[in-house]
């Protein structure tokens, strides 16, 4: 079953504002991008030479905490989000 | 400056619950700050809980727990070779599969019947010392208590913002999981631990049983998936079709899981601080259990008694009758006694080398090609095939034992 429409199950009640914010100058210089790897909601797409981010997939897993080797994701929860049904 | 409680919980999960719900009973004032719009709106669990804690603090003959789990399987592939093994207890009521998002609100009403106050959707942003207390900064403006216990999981923001901590990716694993619709008529409550299922990286994976619905997901180490080649979004979905698991799926969750180990576990308290459950790294694999709810619901107890003999000290910087506590539990005395096995369970021949070397053994020993071997000639042939040692295999053999 294909990421979004997984993504698609669950509920969430979107914020306005994102609760990530990327550092696009130290995301320029890294080439590997493990934050795309390490996020199971595909949060982080690579964008040309940096990463946009989907913030409304986020499954508040906290990964994106220690995601970056160098420390270019800024997290925190958000207000709304994810309500898990079954957790 | 005046207080609006004695006690502020950050985190209305197990911990924070089960410490709420222990305060109050001492006498303490308690108000419970949950970012959830219900407790367990937030939490993921792989989905089974032993619940000998959770007897002592609730009677759970009415618990929306899932199913008892009366059967334990190991599955270890490697490529088209599988060892599987059972072990079935049919009368075991020592653990149960649970869905946290329909466990937690009933223990929260618990909580509430009994005089906790539950703030939900409130986020916590961050915490600071300030006369005598601890400010907590909240999205609906600042709270006081003398006491703070952390309960926020394992992502621990109060220690964060208190700066006693930071989080590294290789005492953190990544659990993804599914909940699938159980096909057919109902089964027994199995947990399967799942070994090879997850290619090159560190981790396992893992299945149970609940009552109309399956819980199978992976818990990987977040190291060896920032320096493999695998996406963490695709590995739920890589074991359901191999274990040809075609249920309707019903829900996609991620959550950390902290992976510690008693050697390495994070400071349990500081000043006007206590800390539990996740927040606290309590994990304990020894290889038999894998086990983190129990422990949540145990030191959350303590953290409530602590609470009440902290203030009626007067003291709530000296908070370390909390560890002096939680030593003299289970909480503690287990994470110890598991100590070494859970070093082995950290270990990438663990995870890569020893599976196959099992498979090897075993393919060797049950095929007849003429000359046949001892099986201790096999196993130190093939360990020595991968740089490994009887001795070195002895020795993590005393590890889990």
């Amino acid at each position: 079953m294909d990421l979004l429409k997984r993504l698609g199950l669950n509920k969430y009640n979107v914020d306005k504002k994102s609760h990530i914010k990327v550092n696009l100058e130290i995301c320029r210089t890294c080439k590997e991008k493990p934050c795309i790897k390490v996020c199971p909601a595909g949060t982080y797409e690579r964008s040309g030479d940096v990463i946009e981010v989907h913030y409304e997939r986020c499954l508040e897993c906290g990964a994106a905490l220690v995601a970056c080797p160098f420390n270019a994701i800024e997290f925190q929860f958000p207000e709304g989000g994810i309500s898990y049904r079954y957790g | 400056m005046s207080f609006d409680a004695d006690v502020i919980v950050v985190g209305g999960g197990l911990a924070g619950l089960s410490a709420s719900l222990t305060a109050v009973r001492e006498g303490l004032s308690v108000l419970v700050l949950e970012r959830g719009e219900f407790s367990g709106a937030k939490n993921v669990s792989g989905g089974r809980m032993y619940v000998h804690a959770l007897r002592q603090l609730v009677d759970i003959s009415e618990a929306p727990l899932e199913r008892p789990i009366t059967k334990e399987t190991y599955l270890i592939k490697c490529s088209n070779r599988a060892i599987s093994f059972s072990f079935s207890d049919p009368e075991s009521r020592n653990s149960y599969s649970v869905l946290r998002a329909k466990f937690d609100p009933w223990l929260a009403k618990k909580a509430e019947e009994e005089g906790v106050i539950i703030s939900y959707n409130t986020l916590v942003l961050g915490a600071e010392r300030e006369d005598g207390g601890m400010t907590v900064r909240t999205n609906r403006g600042d709270l006081r208590a003398p006491l703070v216990i952390e309960a926020d999981g394992v992502t621990a923001g109060i220690s964060r913002s208190l700066g006693l901590r930071k989080l590294e990716p290789h005492s953190l694993m990544l659990g993804v999981k599914e909940v699938v619709k159980l096909e057919g008529p109902p089964e027994e409550g199995e947990a399967r631990v799942l070994v090879g299922f997850v290619g090159e990286l560190l981790g396992g994976a893992f299945m149970y049983t609940n009552e109309d619905t399956l819980s199978l997901g992976a818990t990987v180490k977040i190291n060896s998936l920032q320096e493999g080649n695998k996406m963490a979004r695709d590995l739920v979905e890589e074991i359901r079709e191999s274990l040809g698991v075609t249920g309707e799926v019903l829900e996609y969750s991620a959550h950390l899981i902290p992976y510690y180990g008693y050697d390495k576990l994070p400071p349990l308290h500081a000043p006007n601080l206590l800390v539990t459950g996740d927040a606290a790294g309590l994990l304990i694999n020894d290889g038999f259990v894998i086990r983190g709810m129990d422990l949540a619901i145990g030191s959350g107890m303590i953290a409530g008694k602590a609470a009440k003999r902290i203030l009626s000290e007067g003291k709530p910087q000296d908070t370390s009758v909390y560890e002096r506590m939680l030593r003299e539990s289970f909480v503690l005395k287990d994470m110890y006694t598991a100590r070494r096995a859970f070093t082995l369970m950290n270990e990438e021949r663990l995870f890569r080398r020893y599976p196959e070397l099992l498979c090897d053994v075993l393919a060797r020993m049950f095929k007849v090609e003429g000359e046949r071997k001892r099986l201790l000639e096999v196993v130190q042939e093939e360990a020595s095939k991968r740089g490994l040692t009887l001795t070195k295999l002895v020795r993590d053999l005393v590890k889990v034992m």
